[in-house]
């Protein structure tokens, strides 16, 4: 006489159709696509190149901010060395078309058009290069998530200082593909990606078409995830590793994803970084000083909330864009603004919370009533 | 062979910098438990201040830095402590102690503007005092974003050439001296002559170019450039440098790094402020309940480190006598490495650091000396990742069971 | 005599030169409901920690309904049935109440990444079922009306049945409480004893009870087993263990001579 049944029971008794599910899946995709294409379109056509400027900047900050806080803030780890992976991202995709587009079109110059083969081959590419950093956060994540805190920083930091090394020693860049056919192995390994140079000509297709769907992706990415089970057992290992692994959550496992995912977003950002227009890729990319930017807007935004990750990567954008005209006071301020925000609003604008929640009490309770 | 222990000087040498740097680190982490991402700013500082008080202040003073007695070296060492105890003491009071307790994120973040405030700051430049005749520059503050070059004050000389002839110059001609006594010049080795003019304080040095050989009194010896100064008649010492050259430098750094960490040793050991310090690293609550004044300490052990991170950057800077700007990525790194030596030799722990301090610049130099030396910080980071999975509280540090 | 639900066969654990937990035997048949008791820092919380993992037994078995579990890991053990509550209350302090009880549906879902983002009716249902249980489960222990608060607002007592509910959730074969009246007054107690029963009937599950508040433990459990200085001394029906000179001495001391 169990009043109570079990998970699989109760689950058989509540299943959605099928039908209703694909509907919604393909609903949530046209939406992405169409707000990307209003934001391209509509807005793109209102505001001038700086105001754009910001705007790519701003989407890229987003990216990179709301997926760190899948380390940060849902799992409570301690990464500060998000800016190794974006480059690891960055580095691949610009390779990727910078070469490719050279081989198939003859020079490094973009495709003009929305939609072309090239920038079909940038959409793959900002793919392979968040594939390629989650495999780098694989790499990274499953020894040292053992490590505790501190000490995990420790590595991430040291992750990204290594990137940033490795990336120096790599080969000059080649500027044609007869160049690029006639190079001996010893010119392609390791790869030509610029050396301390920096990359350079890279094909500009960041528009705020991509930026604004790689945005949405992510976002949507990132609010299911939190809102789900595994977003859950994510959350309570921020909140208390013990008593998670006693209620059954593995939380290696579910370390290891997390930097998993964080990383690939992070390569996908990079990726629309490096096609940005007047962009050379640099080594000092992977540095620490980007990784605590993207830090930065995190915590500012509230450790586990996405809303908050987002605002604070736009804000940051925003304040750092209007203040170059302080000159060299602009990072004084910017220094004295971050102390006195840790101390005055530790919780960053939202905690925890999202940013319709802390507005909106109300909504919270339907939520749950329902 | 020469090689070898060449390397090895170097380690001792820059090893006892990360030390001293790594010590402020742990000793933070040991009793606050988070990372002072704001140290190596203050070695940057110590640095400065030390150029600013050694191209400015000196001279004013009447002493002209590259004549500097030890004593004026010792000042300038000094200020720069008590300039630096000074920013860890304010930094302490004003950044740190509203957020205790607050979580390790937010301290980290602010540590990290406390560290941009710095490198930032440090760039501004407004003139306070005027030039004030030759060899009396403007003094500006903060820094401003030019390198400078660090005045000499520790003469760049070997403590072990041998000096194989004396006498007076027969002649000077241009890049060409004629000496009054006979030498021979060995393969393979090098030669520098120091000639003395008459009432000058000190040598002017040339290196010797001629090709090996016997030379008589009185015959042409080609040298590089001869300053002028020299003069028939001037004293000169014919010097030959040694295999593995011990400069008066590294050993300045070295017995400096030494004293300052054994004073600190016992310090910590044998003086009831550091029973304090070690009780309060311990448990600060219980520490506390015993009647330590948690706070004071807490300040004190804040101004140790960075007046020993002051310390570190005046040697530093006598080393690498080219001072970049406050932000300069070189900085960056070098805190990063003495951190990174924290780390491996077990933050919290004061043998750990410097252990860990000898051990990356073991690891680094004898990497860039025989593998590569564009690769040197992945050693230090490479060692850095082994020595964590390996043992994740580094060498020396203790592991703690959280209980349930 | 049928298997029992949980077999501990001489576990041990020293940390350091002291010897926390010796050779600590017990069998709680399917159904029942044990105690485990003895003055403060006798070893019964870590016996605990030997069960669902936290610290690996140096010597000894323990199974759960047959299957051998020392030596695994944590969530492993929780998968094979075993949940816990703490005595120093572990709840996900920011997350909500209902969230705390749902991620207890963690370890018995299925979870596909494909299946979390792109919104599969499978995921959606188990969502779904996971809220239902958990409120179910909150109402069972009235605090329903508490689902949406976050849980380290709410009072000591109130925690304290989050975290049976929170354990519940994992539909466990065995559920431990560790201290579960502490904090709470008398009327509290009561319920919370009544409920503790109950939860046997309704959810079949075993019961071990450590507790310090001996009304309680005498009167819910079947058998007790006393532990000091990590030696069980006693093990019997609560009026044995309250006759035993041994659990006396232990609870008073020896009476200087
Ligand atoms: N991780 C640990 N490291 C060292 N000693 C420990 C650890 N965990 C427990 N102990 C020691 O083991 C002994 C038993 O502790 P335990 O918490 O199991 O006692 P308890 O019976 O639950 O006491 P209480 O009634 O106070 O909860 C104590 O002396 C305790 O200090
Ligand atoms: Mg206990």
């Amino acid at each position: 006489m169990s009043p109570v049944s079990k998970l699989d029971e109760q689950a058989a008794l509540v299943m959605p159709d099928r039908g209703r599910a694909a509907l919604n899946a393909l609903v949530t995709g046209l939406a992405c696509i169409a707000a990307a294409l209003l934001v391209h379109f509509v807005v793109g056509s209102m505001v001038g190149p700086f105001v754009t400027r910001i705007m790519l900047d701003a989407g890229v900050m987003i990216i990179l901010a709301v997926s760190l806080n899948i380390v940060n803030g849902f799992t409570g780890q301690f990464s500060i060395g998000h800016a190794g992976f974006m480059a690891v991202g960055a580095y691949v995709a610009a390779g990727i078309t910078y070469y490719s587009s050279l081989a198939l079109f003859g020079s490094y110059q973009a495709q003009t058009g929305l939609i072309s083969v090239g920038s079909l081959i940038f959409a793959a590419s900002a793919l392979v290069g968040g594939l390629a950093a989650a495999g780098a956060g694989w790499v990274v994540g499953l020894p040292s998530l053992r490590l505790r805190g501190d000490y995990l920083a420790i590595v991430t930091l040291g992750f990204g200082e290594i990137v940033r090394v490795l990336l120096q020693q790599s080969n000059p860049q080649l500027f044609s593909w007869d160049e690029t056919r006639a190079a001996s192995l010893k010119e392609l390994v390791p790869p030509p990606l610029g050396g301390a140079q920096g990359f350079q000509s890279i094909p500009t297709y960041t528009s705020l078409f991509w930026v604004a769907l790689f945005v949405a992706i992510t976002l949507v990415f990132c609010f299911r995830l939190k809102r789900s089970s595994e977003g859950r057992a994510m959350l309570s290992i921020r909140e208390d590793e013990i008593a998670a692994q006693a209620m059954g959550v593995n939380i290696t496992n579910l370390k290891v994803r997390a930097f998993m995912f964080a990383s690939f977003f992070a390569g996908v950002g990079g990726a629309l970084y490096a096609h940005q227009l007047g962009t050379a890729l640099r080594p000092t990319d992977a540095g620490f000083a980007r990784s605590f930017e993207i830090l930065i807007a995190v915590v500012l935004g509230g450790l586990g909330s996405i809303s908050g990750a987002a605002l604070a990567a736009v804000l940051l954008t925003v304040a750092s864009a209007l203040m170059i005209e302080l000159g060299p006071w602009r990072m004084v301020l910017y220094a004295l603004a971050l102390i006195l925000i840790m101390i005055f609003r530790p919780g960053g604008l939202f905690g925890v919370k999202e940013a319709w929640e802390v507005f909106g009490g109300l909504w919270r309770r339907k939520a749950v009533a329902r | 062979m020469g090689d070898l222990l060449q390397t090895l000087i170097t380690v001792i040498s820059v090893g006892s910098l990360y030390a001293l740097i790594a010590l402020g680190y742990t000793m933070v982490y040991g009793i606050l438990k988070f990372i002072n991402f704001a140290h190596s700013d203050v070695v940057v500082i110590g640095a400065w201040t030390s150029f600013t008080t050694a191209a400015v202040l000196l001279p004013r003073l009447g002493v002209t830095p590259t004549e500097a007695p030890w004593w004026a070296a010792a000042g300038v060492l000094m200020l720069a402590m008590v300039v630096c105890g000074l920013v860890g003491f304010c930094v302490e009071r004003f950044a740190y102690r509203p957020l205790r307790g607050a979580p390790r994120l937010n301290v980290l973040i602010t540590a990290i503007g406390v560290s941009l405030f710095f490198q930032n700051f440090g760039q501004l430049k407004y003139e306070v005092l005027k030039p004030d005749g030759p060899g009396k520059p403007a003094m500006s503050l903060p820094f401003g974003a030019q390198p400078q070059g660090m005045p000499r004050l520790v003469g760049s000389r070997a403590l072990n050439d041998a000096t194989v002839s004396r006498g007076t110059l027969a002649g000077v001609d241009g890049a060409v001296v004629r000496l009054s006594e006979g030498v021979s010049l060995e393969e393979r080795r090098q030669y520098s002559i120091r000639v003395t003019p008459a009432g000058a304080p000190r040598a002017i040095e040339a290196m010797v170019v001629a090709p090996a050989g016997r030379y008589e009194p009185g015959q042409d010896l080609r040298v590089g450039f001869m300053p002028a100064g020299a003069a028939p008649g001037s004293a000169y010492a014919l010097v030959r440098s040694a295999r593995v050259p011990i400069q008066l430098v590294d050993v300045a750094i070295v017995a400096t790094a030494g004293l300052l960490m054994v004073l600190l040793q016992l310090l910590v050991y044998r003086t009831k402020f550091g029973m304090a310090m070690r009780a309060v690293s311990f448990n600060t609550t219980t520490a506390s309940l015993m009647g330590v004044a948690v706070n004071r300490v807490i300040s004190l052990t804040f101004v140790l480190g960075t007046s020993l991170a002051a310390a570190a950057g005046f040697l530093y800077s006598l080393k690498y006598v080219t001072l970049q700007q406050t932000a300069h990525q070189g900085w960056v790194l070098l805190g990063l490495k003495a951190f990174v030596a924290a780390v491996v030799g077990g933050i919290g722990n004061i043998q750990g650091a410097v252990l860990g301090g000898f051990l990356i610049a073991f690891v680094e130099q004898f990497g860039a000396r025989y593998i590569s030396s564009d690769l040197r910080d992945v050693y230090v980071f490479g060692v850095l990742i082994l020595v964590l999975l390996l043992r994740p509280t580094g060498i020396l540090g203790s592991t703690v069971r959280e209980k349930v | 005599m049928s298997r029992p639900i949980l077999d501990i066969e001489k576990i041990a654990i020293a940390f350091g030169g002291l010897k926390a937990v010796q050779d600590f035997t017990l069998r709680l048949p399917t159904g029942g409901l044990y105690g485990l008791i003895g003055p403060n820092g006798a070893g019964k919380t870590t016996v605990f920690n030997l069960l669902t993992g936290v610290y690996t037994p140096q010597a000894g078995t323990i199974a759960v309904d047959g299957t051998r579990v020392e030596g695994t890991r944590p969530h492993e053990i929780a998968a094979q049935g075993l949940s816990r509550t703490f005595q120093n209350i572990r709840l996900f302090g920011l997350l909500s109440v209902v969230d705390n009880v749902m991620l207890g549906c963690h370890v018995r879902g299925r979870h596909g990444l494909a299946g979390t983002i792109l919104h599969s009716p499978r995921h959606v249902a188990q969502e779904r079922a996971m809220r239902r249980r958990a409120m179910e489960l909150l109402s069972l222990f009235d605090l329903a009306s508490a689902a949406g608060e976050q849980a380290k607002n709410l009072s000591y007592g109130d925690q304290r049945r989050v975290e049976i509910c929170r354990a519940l959730a994992t539909e466990p074969k065995v559920l431990l409480l560790d201290e579960p009246a502490a904090g709470m007054n008398p009327q509290e107690k009561k319920e919370l004893q009544a409920l503790i029963r109950s939860l046997r009937d309704r959810f079949g599950v075993s019961i071990l009870l450590i507790e310090h508040d001996m009304g309680v433990v005498m009167d819910i459990c079947e058998r007790i087993t006393v532990l000091d200085y990590g030696e069980t001394i006693a093990e019997g029906t609560p009026t044995e263990i309250q006759r035993n000179p041994k659990v006396i001495e232990a609870y008073l001391g020896t009476e200087a001579a």
